[in-house]
C-alpha cells in the first residue's frame, strides 16, 4: 500500500469521526437525553450508506477508503455499548434492552435498504 | 477548635476556560496558593447552567462538558481576600458564600439549637485513602454516623483539592490517598452532637463544618416548605436559597430515575441551573450503607442534585421537586447570604453578624 493510502486512511478515518461528533451532538443536544439517539442515528446512518457502497460494486482502494476508513470511524459500536450499560446501571433495563434492540433492527434494515438502492443505481 | 467560618462555592462547566486555562485548575490553583483548610474538587453526573444546554454522563458526546463543583472551606479572615480573584475568574457560572461553623483539632461538646423543621447538615472532609483501625475512613465514618442514627450520609469523591492548606490532585494512576472527599449527613441536633466527641477522637486530623438546614421533605412526607425570605438582607444584600435533594440511584419516578427526570423538568421549566452529584457510597434512614459492587449491573449509589435561585423562583422549583420526591429522597433548603453571576443581581459581600449569630 502507498504513502498516499495510508494518509488518506487516516485523514478520512478523522473526517468520519468529526461527523459522527458533530452529528451525535447536534442530535443529543435537541432530543436524546433519556434515550441515545444519537448514536442511533449516526450507526443507522452510516449502515445505510456502508449498504449503499456495497450494494453500488465498490471494492478495493474505494472500499477502503470509503467504507473501512470513513464510515469505519464514523459508526461507533463501543459508545453503543457503553451507553446500553450506563441505561442499565441507572436501573433502565427497558431503555437498555430498547436500544441494544432497535440499533440492531434499524441497522440491519438501513444497510439492507442500502444495499438494495446500490443495486438500482 | 471550634470557630465560625465561610464556605466557597463554585458551580461551573468542565470546559469552561478563563484567561486561556481550565477554570476548573485556576480555581485550585488560587485554593492552594491561599492554602484553605480545606477544598474539593467535584464533577457532576448531569446538570445544565445558564447555557441551558443539558450534559449528562448518560451520552458519551454529552459527557464531555459535565457540571463541575468545587468547595472551599476555611475562616472568613482567610477566605475574604480571594474572593475578588475567584469573582474574576469565574466568568461563566457561579460562586455562593455561605456561612458555617469549622471544627478542627480537639473536637468538644457542640450544643446545637434548633427549631421543629431545622436539622444539621454535618460535612466531613477525608482524604480518599485515609484509613482507621485499617479500613477506609469514609466507610468507618458512615458506619458511625448510622449507629448515631443521623437521617442519611452521602460521600462523594473529589478529583482535585486542598487538604490542611496543601494541594492535592488526583492522577490518573495512582493512590491518591490524600485527594480529599466529602461525606454530607443530615440529622438532627442532638444526634449529630452525641456523634461529634466520637469523630473527633477517630480521625487523626479532624475537620467538619456544621450548618443550619431545613428540612423540607423526607420520604415521601412534606415537613416544611422552604422558609419564605424577601429577596434581599436588612442591609439590602441580596439572599438566595439552596434546594439540596438526596436520593438513592434506584429512586425513580415515572420510570426514570429521579435525578434525570428532576433536571429535565427543571430545565423545561426555566431554571437557571442544577447540578446532580453522584455519591461513591452512602445510607438513608434505617437501610444498609450501600455503593457499587463490582459485576453489578444496576448502581446503588446516592445522588444529590443542587439547586440555588432567589427565594421567590426557588418556590417554584419546590413545587416541582415536590412532586418528584412524592414517595421518597430527602428535601432540604439553606439560606445563601452571598452570590455573583455574570448578568444577574448579586455580590459576594456578607453582610457581618453580631458575634456569635454565624453557623
Amino acid at each position: 500500500m502507498s504513502a498516499l493510502v495510508w494518509l488518506s486512511v487516516g485523514l478520512l478515518g478523522g473526517v468520519g469521526a468529526l461527523g459522527r461528533f458533530l452529528l451525535d451532538a447536534a442530535i443529543s443536544l435537541r432530543i436524546g437525553r433519556q434515550f441515545p439517539v444519537g448514536t442511533l442515528a449516526v450507526n443507522a446512518s452510516g449502515a445505510f450508506l456502508l449498504g449503499l457502497l456495497a450494494g453500488l460494486g465498490a471494492g478495493g482502494r474505494a472500499m477502503l477508503l470509503a467504507g473501512t476508513a470513513t464510515l469505519g470511524s464514523y459508526t461507533t459500536f463501543s459508545t453503543w455499548m457503553l451507553e446500553s450499560h450506563r441505561l442499565g446501571e441507572d436501573g433502565e433495563m427497558r431503555l437498555a434492552v430498547a436500544n441494544l434492540a432497535v440499533s440492531l433492527l434499524v441497522g440491519l434494515v438501513a444497510a439492507a435498504v442500502g444495499w438494495a438502492l446500490g443495486g438500482v443505481l | 477548635m471550634n470557630q465560625d467560618c465561610l464556605k466557597l462555592t463554585t458551580y461551573f462547566a468542565e470546559h469552561d476556560k478563563t484567561g486561556g486555562r481550565f477554570l476548573a485548575d485556576a480555581l485550585l490553583d488560587c485554593y492552594g496558593r491561599h492554602q484553605f483548610a480545606t477544598s474539593v474538587l467535584l464533577r457532576g453526573a448531569e446538570g445544565f447552567g445558564s447555557r441551558q444546554h443539558l450534559q449528562t454522563q448518560r451520552l458519551l458526546t454529552l459527557s464531555e462538558d459535565l457540571p463541575m463543583v468545587t468547595v472551599a472551606v476555611d475562616t472568613r479572615q482567610r477566605i475574604e481576600p480571594a474572593l475578588e480573584e475567584v469573582a474574576a475568574l469565574t466568568t461563566h457560572g457561579l460562586v455562593t458564600l455561605e456561612r458555617a461553623r469549622m471544627l478542627t483539632g480537639e473536637v468538644g461538646q457542640v450544643r446545637l439549637p434548633e427549631g421543629l423543621a431545622e436539622a444539621t447538615k454535618l460535612t466531613i472532609y477525608v482524604g480518599r485513602g485515609e484509613r482507621v483501625a485499617g479500613r477506609p475512613a469514609f466507610l468507618a465514618i458512615v458506619d458511625l454516623l448510622r449507629r448515631h442514627r443521623i437521617d442519611g450520609a452521602t460521600v462523594l469523591l473529589g478529583v482535585d483539592g486542598t487538604a490542611h492548606g496543601v494541594r492535592q490532585r488526583a492522577r490518573f494512576v495512582g493512590r491518591n490517598a490524600d485527594v480529599p472527599l466529602m461525606i454530607i449527613s443530615v440529622g438532627t441536633g442532638a444526634a449529630i452532637a452525641t456523634a461529634l466527641p466520637e469523630l473527633g477522637a477517630m480521625l487523626d486530623r479532624p475537620l467538619l463544618t456544621l450548618e443550619r438546614i431545613r428540612v423540607c421533605k423526607r420520604d415521601g412526607h412534606k415537613l416544611a416548605e422552604p422558609e419564605p425570605l424577601p429577596d434581599a438582607d436588612p442591609a439590602g444584600l441580596g439572599v438566595w436559597q439552596k434546594l439540596m435533594v438526596y436520593a438513592g440511584e434506584e429512586a425513580q419516578h415515572q420510570g426514570h430515575p429521579l435525578y434525570v427526570q428532576l433536571a429535565r423538568r427543571l430545565l423545561q421549566a426555566g431554571a437557571a441551573g442544577a447540578t446532580a452529584l453522584r455519591g461513591v457510597w452512602g445510607y438513608h434512614g434505617d437501610h444498609e450503607p450501600h455503593g457499587d459492587r463490582l459485576l453489578s449491573l444496576r448502581r446503588k449509589v446516592p445522588v444529590l442534585t443542587v439547586v440555588i435561585d432567589t427565594p421567590a423562583r426557588i418556590r417554584r422549583w419546590f413545587g416541582i421537586v415536590d412532586e418528584l420526591t412524592h414517595e421518597t429522597g430527602l428535601v432540604t433548603c439553606e439560606m445563601v447570604p452571598a452570590f455573583h453571576a455574570r448578568g444577574r443581581r448579586g455580590d459576594l459581600r456578607l453582610f457581618t453578624l453580631p458575634a456569635g449569630e454565624g453557623a
